[in-house]
């Protein structure tokens, strides 16, 4: 009985003291959080858009490289049937195909990380861990290809692949901290003028169907 | 206006209906996200995040409960999901002091009764803290505690009993205070 009566007061003492956990320094910041929520609603449904074009461009130059894939198989398998010897550094059509979509891989990639850099600034970044999970795929089927041959073009692919692997990572474009590493890397490494650098000059050649 | 109304004006469309949905249940969504997570910034996202997904998902509401029921428990989904996270990059940020030798040099216990029972509260396990923050800090009852965490009522008393429980043995140094 003592017992309870104990606890009794012990559970009363408790709710009074507790009313001091976590207490809110001010009200509710109303007119700042429905801002953000009719911002966040808004990019929502531009994400939506986007992410839709991204989709497509990504299948687009996921085909391409397969067509390239199965050209140079095709070719490897021709050559050896006739006994000719297979070099390397040909400029067959897979080589082009290979060209192409490394070339316009290039090219998007550096609208895409340009983009990444000034939303940033401007406090957005909501859509990007899933463009950059679109990249990376893309990314990884030209480092296992005949596009990666070339060292210079390889070494710009892994760079590629550690900086979209780290956005792709990122939490819904809150994590702040890690995008502001995210790009002090990026400019440690030269990322940016180095890709610039590998996209030759005038339009980019080919435009696949559902590119955008 | 009758709640339903402004459901109905909600899902049309209409944009100062959100608004006044939003009015009527923002302090409560942000009270409670704050006591949950202890940080304003962190409280600000939660609440944020808790109105984006109930207008989205405002036409799956069927009315069984109370619309401020509806909204605690996507609170509290969103609220735990994302301490969940928080907790994970600290511990990652925490190996990576280890890693680089820093000593994070953990803080003296100060004999303050406030920071005690802080402390004490924090340390709970998941489960209790959130039924003890809601009831007892609160005011929510049994019945809205389990349709928010999706427990039966039963398992919202026990955990809260474990949650005072367990307090008590962290307080007892306290003792004299309540039993005078």
């Amino acid at each position: 009985m003592m017992m309870d009566n104990d606890e009794n007061k012990f559970d009363q003492w408790l709710q009074d003291a507790a009313k001091t956990y976590n207490v809110p320094p001010r009200l509710a910041p109303r007119e700042e959080m429905w801002a953000q929520i009719q911002a966040e609603r808004a990019l929502g449904a531009r994400r939506v858009v986007v992410r839709r074009s991204w989709v497509r461009w990504g299948l687009a130059a996921a085909a391409v490289l397969l067509v390239g894939i199965g050209i140079g198989r095709w070719t490897v398998l021709q050559r050896s049937n006739d006994g000719t010897p297979v070099a390397s550094g040909d400029t067959t059509g897979s080589a082009l195909v290979y060209q192409l979509a490394a070339t316009q891989y290039l090219s998007r990639t550096e609208t895409f990380l340009t983009g990444f850099r000034a939303d940033l600034r401007a406090g957005r970044g909501e859509a990007f861990p899933g463009q950059a999970r679109d990249l990376l795929a893309t990314t990884r089927l030209l480092l296992d290809s005949p596009a990666a041959d070339d060292q210079r073009m390889r070494a710009l692919l892994e760079d590629l692949e550690l900086v979209l692997v780290q956005i792709s990572q990122m939490e819904a474009g809150r994590d702040r901290r890690n995008a502001d590493l995210i790009t002090q890397d990026m400019d440690q490494r030269n990322v940016l003028p180095k890709l610039r650098s590998a996209i030759p000059a005038g339009p980019v050649p080919v435009r696949t169907q559902g590119a955008t | 206006m009758d709640e339903r109304d402004l459901i109905n004006r909600v899902r049309a469309g209409d944009g100062s209906a959100e608004r006044a949905l939003y009015d009527a249940h923002v302090d409560r969504v942000y009270r409670l996200a704050y006591r949950l997570a202890g940080d304003e910034a962190l409280a600000q996202d939660f609440t944020q995040e808790t109105f984006i997904r109930a207008f989205a998902k405002l036409d799956t509401f069927r009315g069984d409960s109370a619309l401020s029921t509806w909204l605690h428990t996507i609170t509290t989904t969103v609220v735990l999901n994302g301490l969940r996270k928080v907790k994970r990059f600290h511990r990652r940020e925490a190996d990576l002091e280890a890693a680089d030798g820093v000593i994070g040099g953990r803080r003296e216990s100060e004999p303050d009764l406030k920071v005690r029972l802080r402390e004490a509260i924090d340390a709970l396990p998941q489960g209790y803290r959130t039924v003890f923050v809601m009831h007892d800090i609160e005011g929510f009852t049994h019945e809205e505690i389990g349709v928010a965490l999706g427990v039966e009522t039963g398992t919202s008393k026990a955990q809260l009993s474990r949650a005072r429980a367990k307090l008590r043995e962290s307080l007892a140094d306290f003792a004299g205070e309540w039993i005078a």
